[in-house]
């Protein structure tokens, strides 16, 4: 699992690999909060890549949405494959983190 | 037509990916489609992750896992020499309606595995779990 990072602004913009599992979400956890800055204001989490997420990744997104409530930064997220919108929705987790369809989308709404 | 595959790993974490590559040598086998090999890679984890978490007092112990793959229906079974766990009554129920800041962390993984297989059943046998899953989204 690795994931790369970028800026738009205060915007930070994540991109995901293929899976987060059991196994390696542990690292994403690392790997998201090394590259969260605190003056951030929002983050786009683009999924675009992923094509697995079980329970234990969708507890690093709760847990990364509770950090930058903290701090009084937005999280968003974008480009879900069908099965990973379907998880989301089960979980409830579209209704407490805005979906998006794009990443230009979801960092425009950041934005405003 | 049916194939079954029957392995057995330990209750450690790095297992996971043998599980992980096993399942999707015999779902392109089997010509599943990437939303059913999602759904067998999600119940497969969360249940056997439960038991490696919380079905013993430490120790290595064995997890049994057989995939049984028809034209209509994928049966999993999930046997384990765990306490008895009933994660149909046992398991937290999960927060799916508060917010943010509410939300405890945990509790998602047998409320996925539920909603999106179409049948699941646990059944202790001698000192064993057994759990069984079902899904006919083969197609």
């Amino acid at each position: 699992m690795a994931i790369s990072t970028s800026r738009e602004g205060q915007t930070l913009i994540v991109k995901t690999e293929d899976r987060i599992d059991g196994a390696n979400a542990r690292e994403f956890q690392v790997d998201l909060e090394a590259a969260i800055d605190p003056n951030d204001r929002g983050l786009v989490l683009d999924l675009e890549q992923l094509s697995y997420v079980s329970s234990a990744g969708l507890r690093v997104i709760l847990l990364t949405a509770k950090t930058l409530r903290k701090q009084n930064a937005k999280l968003a997220v974008c480009s879900l494959s069908d099965s990973v919108r379907e998880v989301f929705e089960i979980s409830g987790f579209d209704k407490i983190i805005p979906v998006h369809d794009n990443q230009a989308e979801a960092a425009a709404a950041l934005a405003d | 037509m049916s194939a079954e595959l029957n392995m057995k790993i330990e209750t450690r974490l790095e297992e996971l990916n043998r599980v992980f590559d096993a399942v999707r040598k015999f779902g392109e086998q089997e010509s599943w489609p990437s939303e059913t090999l999602f759904m067998i890679d999600l119940a497969l984890e969360e249940l056997t992750l439960n038991t490696m978490n919380y079905g013993h007092d430490g120790g290595i112990h064995e997890i049994e896992i057989a995939l049984k793959s028809e034209p209509d229906a994928i049966t999993i079974e999930i046997i384990d020499d765990g306490r008895p766990f009933d994660p149909l009554h046992d398991a937290p129920k999960p927060q799916v309606g508060a917010a943010i800041e509410d939300r405890p962390v945990g509790g998602l993984g047998v409320h996925l595995v539920r909603t999106m297989m179409d049948e699941m059943s646990y059944r202790r046998e001698g000192d064993k779990n057994h759990i069984t899953l079902v899904t006919r989204k083969v197609q």
